[in-house]
């Protein structure tokens, strides 16, 4: 397992950050939009210079002051060689997609998963010589639904749901900068909007507006120099605003094709997954089923915002980015299946907690409703994974076992 | 130390209304004395709690406050089960959600029980530059709907402590003059049911490990 995936491209970013406040545009912003892998590519035929010995000198010299020097190399050293791998992986004129889950399940680095994500998803395609035009037509596609969608003035948008958005979008990741601009709410607006009316069954549905964040941030990463959650969109070349707001729009649309069960009426996808959740926790850890039973606590009432927003109101958004590439990398129903194996090791977490609290319904609740998660990393996340993991692994294909309770 | 033996009363009170009106904000006000301009939208129901003096007595409101997007109506009113008290908020800025609360007294004739205490709450008062629902309107309305009404403002604080205050007094009331009249348990009147927290609501209550 590989711990604390911080890059070692970091220090560059921050000198850029403290110099220009909004944000700059990366030199070959213009071709990687063309060309996602360009950069890869042309990185892979020569050095890297990411990987040079010289730029983690600082961290080595604070680190051998702690005296942990050996460990730090050795993670350095597994991070360099897992980033090779992927590397590899990539180049290849066809994509071993095997592989790439395998690499991707263990953590994808920052600078890579704007191309690893979309290969996971299947809006990349496999082949290399299918990448630029399969792009270019599906952003082109995603530019005339805006434009069909929003071809006449805005009494002719389906006011319900255009209405439920224009609530929704100014309280996405509130007091976060890259949320609170002009341009990108316009164009989580248009996200959201073109979604719903081409998925009528369920709609836009609250709680999806925080689902197009990470890939939004993500994507974002792959123009710019410094912080996406600093950056000011306005700066972006309209083409590459462009193309990320139409990469979100099929990555977001691939994701919830997986989990619409969770958002049409009555929402049966995210009742059969707290129901399975709470089978699995009677027989995984039953001293907290019977505890949470005999305060009267019902799985319902923190579970199912647990499913609604796949965890993201619990854990912050780099927590759920890094946990989106082992879902991304489990396959398509890991947003429905994994996700509530996730959810039964994030309640076990809790376990030792929760029991110590006597005649405290509320408090149960309103502990689970805001988990101290504040301080966690990618370390804690991948040991929920891995937790996940285990617990999938053993009782996934078990089913007449949780139903015989 | 346990939840029974710090309070006489305990109530549950759901907050209702159409979505952006300004509910989690009423509640955060009431409960920690805090207010977000552009707080995250509920998921489902949310909740939290504060007691308060009513006569001497110690009154814990557990307040359950609900999403308002209509696709998350079957959820939350599985929620209106066991409460005595319902705040329904509007925006006195948006006409819109003012129309429609009478769908939302629909929904609580449909599913609480029908002795629930009932306040119409206009929100964001502040906005007085923006008011598209007249005072009086609103006050006609509660008071044909038997009602009672108030205007709040989340943001300046105004009202709100009020809001809650005469609520749960009002339950109060009713509650202890239950008690006066029919001695004893019959006080459980809304709560039957197997929902959980609520199964002590409005009765008064007991050490926790008797």
């Amino acid at each position: 397992m590989v711990i604390g995936d911080f890059e070692l491209e970091i220090e560059p970013v921050v000198a850029a950050k403290a110099r220009l406040p909004q944000g700059t545009m990366k030199s070959d912003a213009e071709e990687v939009v063309n060309d996602p892998f360009f950069r890869l590519l042309r990185s892979s035929h020569a050095p890297n210079p990411n990987l040079s010995s010289t730029l983690p000198e600082n961290k080595t010299n604070v680190i051998a002051r702690s005296g942990d020097t050996e460990k730090f190399l050795r993670e350095t050293s597994i991070r360099h060689n897992r980033r090779l791998k992927f590397i590899d992986c990539l180049s290849k004129e066809d994509v071993d997609i095997a592989e790439l889950r395998k690499l991707a399940w263990a953590g994808t680095p920052d600078d890579l998963r704007p191309i690893v994500w979309p290969v996971l998803l299947g809006y990349i395609p496999l082949p290399s010589n299918l990448r630029v035009p399969t792009l270019a037509r599906k952003r082109e596609e995603y530019l005339s639904l805006v434009q069909l969608a929003f071809a006449r003035d805005r009494q002719s948008l389906d006011q319900q749901v255009w209405h439920q958005i224009e609530i929704d979008v100014p309280r996405t990741r509130p007091g976060v900068q890259l949320w609170m601009q002009e341009t990108t709410q316009r164009s989580l607006e248009r996200i959201l909007y073109v979604w719903a009316i081409r998925h009528p069954a369920s709609g836009y549905v609250q709680g999806i507006n925080d689902l197009v964040t990470p890939f939004f941030q993500v994507f974002l990463s792959a123009y710019i120099d410094s912080d996406p959650e600093l950056f000011d969109t306005s700066l972006l070349p309209q083409p590459i605003l462009n193309a990320i707001e139409a990469d979100c729009f099929w990555c977001l649309s691939r994701l919830l094709d997986g989990i619409q069960d969770n958002y049409i009426s009555a929402q049966p996808g995210i009742h059969r997954s707290v129901k399975r959740m709470a089978e699995l926790i009677s027989r995984i850890d039953a001293p907290l089923y019977n505890h949470l039973e005999s305060q009267n606590v019902e799985f319902m009432q923190f579970a199912f915002r647990w499913m609604n927003c796949l965890l993201m109101r619990e854990i912050s958004v780099q927590n759920t980015i890094r946990m989106w590439d082992t879902y991304l990398a489990e396959g398509a129903d890991a947003f429905s299946q994994f996700h509530l194996y996730v959810c039964s090791a994030f309640l076990v977490k809790w376990s030792t907690k929760l029991r110590q609290m006597d005649f405290q319904a509320m408090g149960i609740i309103m502990f689970l409703q805001s988990p101290p998660t504040q301080d966690w990393g990618d370390h804690e996340i991948e040991l929920l994974l891995s937790e996940a993991f285990v617990l999938c692994s053993i009782w996934h294909n078990a089913q007449s076992h949780l139903n015989a309770r | 130390m346990t939840e029974g033996s710090d309070y006489d009363y305990l109530f549950k009170v759901v907050l209702i209304g159409d979505s952006g009106v300004g509910k989690s904000n009423l509640l955060s006000r009431f409960t920690r004395n805090q207010f977000n301009m552009d707080s995250k939208s509920t998921i489902g129901v949310e909740f939290a709690t504060r007691s308060i003096n009513v006569d001497g007595k110690l009154i814990k409101a557990q307040i359950w406050d609900t999403a308002g997007q209509e696709r998350y109506r079957a959820i939350t009113s599985a929620y209106y089960r066991g409460a005595v008290g319902a705040l329904l908020v509007y925006d006195i800025s948006k006409q819109a959600t003012f129309a429609n609360v009478t769908r939302w007294l629909k929904e609580l004739r449909d599913h609480a029980d029908s002795n629930i205490v009932i306040m119409l709450v206009g929100n964001k008062s502040d906005l007085k530059h923006l008011r598209a629902v007249p005072t009086e309107e609103a006050t006609n309305f509660a008071t044909q709907n038997e009602l009672s009404f108030i205007e709040t403002s989340a943001l300046d604080a105004s009202n709100v402590d009020s809001a809650f205050q005469t609520i749960l007094t009002d339950i109060y009331r009713i509650v202890s003059s239950k008690t006066l009249d029919q001695s004893g348990d019959s006080v459980k009147a809304p709560t039957s049911d197997t929902i959980p927290v609520a199964i002590d609501s409005s009765a008064p209550a007991k050490n926790g490990c008797c």
